[in-house]
């Protein structure tokens, strides 16, 4: 039986960078038991669970980890977070994996329209007025996603009907400019902190 | 008369004003005071961070515990999301010197400072342990008699900070809390599970899926309706069960309130406190036996 036997490459780069995200040191710690691919609410709908994608972290797979759909089905759900027995806090790693991959040029994905839909609601209006985060959602999916809104059309006559959807937004708040500077000097410490 | 810093958050303006009407109402009732945070601003929730990282959006959500910390209340909060956001960024503040002093350099740039003084504690939580189920049965006027409820707690309630309250595999306050109420609790090993939260909109399939789950689960428990602390849960069980219906062929009617519009229709509120015109699915069968109005 002839048996591959060419070595596998690691790419420490990528392995590194992503060790130096916020939390991304944590996945070190991974010992790879799966107890949070069989806590996951969405594994069955993810390429590779927590424990494969720490793994190809690990051995350097970039284009694998950052085309993967995992952290964007992740929901956050603290399962396997309370879960785990390193005490890895899976979904904030996921966190860092999702604000890497969109400033990475990695944001296929729905959900990746939605964060950044849902992200300049907040930092335009200290709060988020959800009618503003899904008519930005669409702006940015463009027209098929439109199709899948008239899908929708009933869900969102009902949520009308039932005055759960408010068709005005929220007023902003009024320390909006002490905000966007608190978030402008995070961004600069953040920054500063990541060796 | 107890006193505490109130931080609604985004969805009690919008989606989920159900809850904050009947946390206002259930807590006057209750004799608990409740103060408005002044010029709270959004806590990012669990998405901000895949956007701006969590040290940002973790002050982010200290400038509302900086402001709430000249009055030295602790901080009650009904939206599981908001909860997880506050309490967890609270034991940062705690716990991490380094993170402390960092965020707070970030604080000042606005002009704010957050010593980590506060507590951030849920409604849920503060109705059970500062008011106690005795006190609750005695403000009863209509039991909930005949009343099957599945206590869906949902994820981050309990699990933001395991342990902190209740069980995260196997929450039982809420149940407990209902059968103050009257009501009976029913078998649910579907009450922690995820409902797919901030998926709805960009990945509705997710948000389907789940809750044909918890649907499933709480119906072969016997439910007549489902009650939930968190905005999330409740607007995705309740705007999406005729969807579930569609894709799963399933025939699933079950109404979900808020386990605070519970307690108003048994402590006998006004229908404003009740406010039980926000559900979809129409509870008012259910609730029949108790007088509630339209």
């Amino acid at each position: 039986m002839e048996q591959n036997n060419k070595p596998v490459k690691y790419d420490l780069n990528f392995a590194r960078e992503i060790y130096n995200l916020e939390n991304g040191s944590y996945i070190k710690q991974c010992m790879q038991c799966g107890m949070c691919a069989i806590s996951c609410a969405t594994r069955e709908i993810m390429d590779y669970s927590p424990r494969r994608l720490f793994n190809l972290i690990k051995l350097g797979k970039k284009d694998e980890v950052m085309q993967a759909n995992t952290m964007w089905n992740c929901t956050s759900c603290c399962t396997c977070k309370a879960r785990c027995p390193r005490g890895v806090p899976i979904i904030d790693v996921m966190h860092d994996l999702k604000k890497y991959a969109i400033q990475n040029g990695y944001a296929d994905y729905p959900q990746a329209a939605f964060y950044k839909a849902f992200w300049a609601e907040v930092a335009g209006r200290g709060k988020v007025f959800e009618g503003g985060v899904t008519a930005r959602y669409y702006l940015l999916r463009g027209l098929d996603e439109v199709k899948k809104a008239m899908a929708m059309k009933d869900v969102g006559l009902k949520m009308l009907k039932h005055k759960r959807m408010p068709l005005f937004p929220p007023k902003k708040i009024k320390g909006l400019g002490n905000l966007k500077k608190i978030i402008k000097k995070a961004q600069e410490i953040e920054r500063r902190e990541a060796r | 008369m107890m006193k505490y810093s109130l931080y609604p958050g985004c969805s009690m303006e919008a989606t989920a004003q159900a809850n904050l009407k009947s946390i206002i109402a259930v807590a006057k009732a209750l004799d608990l005071h409740l103060e408005e945070i002044p010029d709270w601003n959004c806590c990012g929730a669990t998405v901000a961070s895949g956007v701006v990282g969590d040290f940002t959006q973790q002050v982010m959500t200290a400038r509302n515990l900086a402001i709430a910390e000249a009055k030295g209340l602790d901080v009650v909060v009904g939206c599981s999301s908001c909860y997880l956001s506050l309490a967890v960024t609270n034991k940062r503040f705690k716990e991490d010197e380094h993170f402390k002093a960092k965020a707070n350099e970030a604080l000042a740039a606005g002009g704010y400072k957050y010593d980590g003084s506060l507590r951030v504690r849920q409604f849920l939580e503060v109705v059970i342990n500062d008011v106690g189920f005795d006190k609750i049965k005695a403000r009863v006027k209509k039991p909930l008699a005949g009343l099957k409820v599945a206590g869906y707690v949902g994820c981050q309630t309990v699990r933001a900070i395991p342990y902190e309250f209740d069980d995260p595999e196997y929450p039982v306050q809420m149940d407990k809390l209902m059968e103050a109420l009257g009501a009976t609790a029913t078998k649910f090993p579907m009450k922690a599970r995820c409902c797919g939260s901030s998926n709805a909109i960009a990945a509705t399939e997710i948000v389907i899926d789940q809750a044909y789950k918890i649907f499933e689960s709480a119906s072969e428990g016997g439910a007549d309706v489902i009650a939930t602390p968190c905005p999330m849960c409740q607007l995705n069980l309740d705007a999406y069960e005729q969807m579930v219906n569609q894709k799963y062929g399933t025939n699933f009617s079950l109404p979900i309130l808020f386990f605070t519009q519970l307690m108003a229709v048994a402590f006998d509120l006004p229908a404003d406190a009740q406010a039980l015109s926000y559900c979809i699915n129409s509870p008012y069968q259910a609730l029949a036996s108790y007088g509630v109005a339209r």
